[in-house]
């Protein structure tokens, strides 16, 4: 037993021991508080995100892409849903197994085993879809719908895919689609606001953006904009109930200019020889026709083609891919003459009565130099009406010979020449326009005087794409005045400056003049085309031009070098009409067509007819 | 026994403050339990039994003498001894572990019986010991406590083991244990550390400690509970997302809501104001046990009440620790909070114990 004082002390020791242990645990009791503190007042709103990121699912829901009209409402691009056999390459270990068996149920054919394969390894790694098979019949689909449980890493999903409904006829203007590339999904993500996680990345299969031409240009607008569910799911991943839609925005239907009955005519015309034509409403700007051959099909690059068929094309001599209407780089020859003649009233070189006697030839006065017009002989006493008629070089070669060749550049790019004209075009070329510094700069030598004689009949190192010859037409047949090009007038700031030509030397007369000149082309006797005149009934004004490949001194010369096809001369025309009151301009450029008026102008001129039959 | 003829003398051993307190927990408890479980009736009616024959037991147990507690704390001891032992031969098996003895209508976690009776035993041992305690009832108490702690340890079951082994050393240490024995005894066992955890620690275990230290490195392993329980407390904000209304717990992101993360769900679904009111509910029950343990009669009724009241802050502060994820996940529930019957019966008996030892005067007092 212990006595009073013991247990005082005792009582004192218990009391002190209690306490301390309290107090220890009222600071972790503290310390406990701190921390929820810490979680649910200062981190809420990350803890408030990781529980609503936990409970929700997002599924995306694809847009439908904007269908593509010629503008008369003619479809020319639609979405078409197919039944499509799909596989999740990344599940599956060997191919050529996995397509044996499927064979046994839906027959593949050699190309569609041939694209699987050949792309089986590069969507693996991207963990995309591969679709086996488009279009399945629905015999095909209820036969493997019945053995769908042999095949788990394989489905069959309804997808939408791009129909040109004329792949071959707007192969560069419309261009094509193809899948998106993992940095344009990521983008167009982040532009729509929404999280490019892997498990969104899943939900885009099949997804299609603008690859090239107006599929491209305005992919923006025709794609539109991404839907999403978000649905409620328990720890297990179970989807319960959707909690938030948002609709999908269907892309906007595209409106062109583009006109079906004048590109079928075109591409008939052209039938797959290499060349381009590009007609356009001169009023507005609007290209109504826009062609390069040949062509090739743009449904088959968008849905899949196997690398033998892509082979085909790429190593194709006639180079079907290249757009030659934006692209290919032509001397604009005998077709420039007009806008040399504007330069000569513009800078009181010569008048309307102004003549000279073409000989058949110019000495260029500094070195003795030839420079031969098409015709042995020569024109005769010629003023610039005749020369612009009959296609005069010599008259031609003099003008240019008294111009400055700074001022004549100059006036010329008002005409579109070294400018892009088209603001839709899919990468547009800008030609060229050569100056004494471009000279310099790019192959090292002085400005000749002989150059500029040269660019007084578009030969030399000038050079113009079907586009620009086509807004050079426009231009002369709108008198100076002018839209820059589209495919697309309602969408975008497309309130162009007009290209006003001023200048107090030419006036209405001059243009009117000028006018007449160009349809004594085609109409009076003497007129380079005037083959022409009985395709029509109605009047057109137009100067052709031949593209001299390779230069020769004699007739007979160039008889023994058109052997080869590829050295043959290039056919240019460039057209407007009808006259007085002209609507439509069109140029056209046949490579190694070898006469401008003959063989390049009854493609100008069905071309208008079928533009003017409307 | 004569203690009991007290009731003959209509004088009924109570404490409102306690009664009360505990009563308006145990009513949460039911509230909070209803959520936790997805609204399952059967569930919330048996808890109800519990806590209704626990207030009873408590009632009860609160109306013997103190004297009858230690005069009768070496057979209650044994008895406990017994069932540890049976449970560990003929016990039911889950999860790998022994816990439970079936008596058909309840299984017993005997752990949670001994957890009481060893700190009553021991104050009746230690009461009359003279002070410090000498080193020779130092190593008695240690003893007895090390058995018993490892009886438990090897169903498994560290979370209870480690509380026995607090509640033993409560005892002693309020008993008056040397401060010469304290310092080398801690000495020793932050020296001992690597070795407890190489030999003592089942793999789980170690895991568990790991996680904890760095519980986002394995999200979907072995720390996915407590970051579960971290996105439901802190989503719980300020207001808390309402009654039922907890993402978390109803879909299923929180493990073990019923019993473990009870909390995790109050706090998910009452926010920072429900927590601070359940805590000020316990810290009430806390103080009231404090007032009581120092005002106690005798060093016997001092050393009970401080023991089991510590064990009561102990387990409530290692569940919230663990559901915040200051330490590592141990199974151990919320008091008179989380779906239970051997544990949530042993605090009813402890309070019981608690408000005997507080309301009896001593008869040669009077």
């Amino acid at each position: 037993m212990i006595n009073l004082e013991e247990r005082l002390s005792e009582k004192k020791s218990f009391f002190n021991r209690l306490i301390i242990v309290y107090i220890f645990f009222a600071g972790l009791f503290l310390y406990f508080l701190y921390k929820t503190f810490l979680l649910q007042i200062s981190s809420y709103t990350d803890y408030e995100i990781a529980s609503l990121e936990n409970k929700t699912r997002e599924v995306l829901v694809q847009p439908r892409r904007g269908i593509i009209y010629d503008r008369y409402g003619n479809i020319l691009v639609n979405n078409v849903p197919s039944f499509n056999l799909i596989i999740n390459p990344s599940s599956i270990e060997n191919i050529n197994d996995h397509l044996n068996q499927i064979n046994q149920i839906i027959d593949l054919t050699e190309d569609e085993e041939n694209y699987a394969k050949e792309n089986f390894s590069r969507l693996a790694q991207l963990n995309r879809e591969l679709v086996l098979k488009k279009n399945l019949s629905i015999d095909e689909r209820s036969k493997f719908k019945v053995r769908k449980y042999k095949f788990p890493n394989t489905f069959i999903d309804e997808r939408y895919s791009r129909e040109n409904l004329y792949p071959f006829l707007f192969s560069h203007s419309l261009g094509y689609t193809g899948n998106p590339e993992e940095s344009d999904l990521e983008e167009i993500f982040l532009n729509q606001n929404l999280k490019p996680k892997e498990i969104i990345f899943s939900y885009s299969n099949g997804y299609l953006i603008g690859k090239t031409g107006l599929e491209y240009t305005y992919d923006e607008y025709i794609r539109g904009r991404f839907g999403k569910k978000i649905f409620e799911v328990d720890a297990s991943g179970k989807f319960l109930n959707e909690l938030e839609v948002v609709d999908e925005v269907h892309g906007k239907d595209l409106f062109t200019s583009l006109d079906l009955e004048s590109q079928k005519v075109a591409y008939e015309q052209l039938n797959r020889r290499r060349g381009a034509v590009v007609a356009v409403d001169i009023n507005t700007g609007a290209i109504v026709t826009y062609l390069s051959s040949p062509s090739f099909s743009v449904n088959k690059i968008a849905n899949g083609m196997t690398q033998k068929e892509f082979n085909f094309l790429i190593n194709d001599d006639d180079k079907p891919f290249f757009d030659r209407a934006a692209q290919g780089r032509y001397s604009p020859a005998s077709t420039i003459k007009p806008a040399i003649a504007l330069f000569g009233i513009e800078n009181n070189i010569i008048d309307w009565e102004f003549t000279l006697d073409d000989p058949g030839y110019f000495i260029l006065p500094e070195d003795g130099r030839i420079y031969r017009g098409w015709k042995k002989g020569g024109h005769g006493n010629i003023n610039l009406n005749d020369a612009i008629i009959e296609s005069s070089n010599t008259f031609f070669f003099s003008l240019a010979y008294k111009s400055e060749i700074e001022d004549l550049t100059k006036h010329l790019s008002n005409f579109g020449f070294g400018e892009i004209v088209c603001l839709d075009c899919f990468l547009p070329d800008s030609g060229l326009l050569p100056n004494p510094s471009w000279k310099m700069n790019n192959l090292n030598f002085g400005w000749f005087k002989g150059d500029t004689v040269n660019l007084g009949v578009g030969q030399g190192y000038m050079s113009a794409t079907p586009i620009q010859l086509a807004y050079y037409a426009s231009f002369l047949a709108n008198k100076g005045e002018l839209n820059k090009f589209s495919f697309v007038q309602n969408i975008g700031n497309k309130e162009i400056k007009k290209n006003i030509f001023l200048n107090n030397n030419i006036d209405e007369s001059d243009w009117l003049k000028l006018h007449e000149s160009m349809i004594g082309v085609i109409e009076n006797p003497k007129g380079t085309a005037g083959r022409l005149r009985a395709l029509k009934d109605y009047t057109i004004a137009a100067k052709s031009g031949t593209v001299e490949l390779v230069s020769t001194e004699k007739k007979e010369d160039y008889k023994i070098i058109r052997e080869i096809e590829g050295q043959r001369d290039h056919a240019i025309i460039i057209a407007f009409g009808p006259m007085p009151n002209p609507k439509y301009a069109v140029s056209v450029v046949i490579e190694n067509g070898e006469s401008g008026g003959s063989v390049a102008g009854p493609v100008a001129i069905e071309v208008l007819n079928a533009l003017l039959k409307r | 026994m004569k203690n009991l003829l007290n009731l003959r003398d209509k004088t009924i051993y109570f404490d409102k403050y306690l009664f009360i307190s505990i009563s308006l927990l145990s009513i949460m408890g039911l509230v909070f339990l209803y959520s936790a479980s997805q609204a399952n009736t059967v569930v919330v009616f048996k808890q109800s039994i519990f806590v209704l024959f626990g207030l009873l037991l408590m009632f009860f147990l609160s109306q013997p003498d103190p004297d009858f507690y230690k005069s009768n704390s070496l057979i209650f001891f044994a008895i406990s001894i017994v069932l540890i032992v049976l449970t560990l031969l003929i016990g039911k098996e889950a999860n790998g572990a022994k816990r439970w003895l079936d008596f058909g209508f309840f299984t017993l976690q005997s752990s949670e019986i001994i957890k009481i009776t060893l700190p009553v035993f021991l104050a009746a041992y230690l009461y009359d010991k003279k002070l410090p305690i000498s080193l020779l009832n130092t190593f008695i108490t240690l003893i007895v406590i090390l058995i018993i702690v490892n009886l438990v340890r090897i169903q498994p079951d560290l979370g209870t083991s480690l509380v026995i082994l607090m509640s033993g050393i409560y005892i002693l240490f309020l008993a008056g244990l040397s401060w010469k024995f304290i310092g080398f005894s801690s000495i020793a066992f932050i020296l001992s550390l690597p070795f407890i955890w190489n030999n003592f620690l089942e793999p789980f275990q170690q895991q568990r400690t790991l996680t904890l230290l760095d519980p986002s490195a394995d999200p979907y392993g072995t720390g996915w509970n407590i970051t579960q329980s971290k996105i439901a407390i802190g989503s719980g904000g300020l207001q808390g997302k309402g009654y039922q209304m907890g993402s978390q717990a109803h879909l299923d992101f929180l493990p073990e809501t019923e019993t473990d993360f009870i909390f995790s769900v109050i706090a998910e679904e009452f926010g920072f104001i429900g927590v601070c009111l359940l805590l000020a509910v316990f810290i009430f029950i806390l103080l009231r046990c404090l007032y009581l343990a120092l005002n106690a009669r005798d060093r016997f009724c001092r050393l009970t009440i401080g023991g089991l009241s510590l064990i009561f802050l102990s387990t409530v502060l290692i569940n919230l620790s663990m559901v915040v994820g200051i330490i590592p996940v141990v199974g151990m529930p919320l008091p008179f909070v989380s779906k239970g019957g051997s544990s949530l019966l042993s605090f009813y008996i402890a309070f019981g114990i608690i408000i005997s030892m507080a309301s009896h005067k001593k008869l040669m007092q009077k």
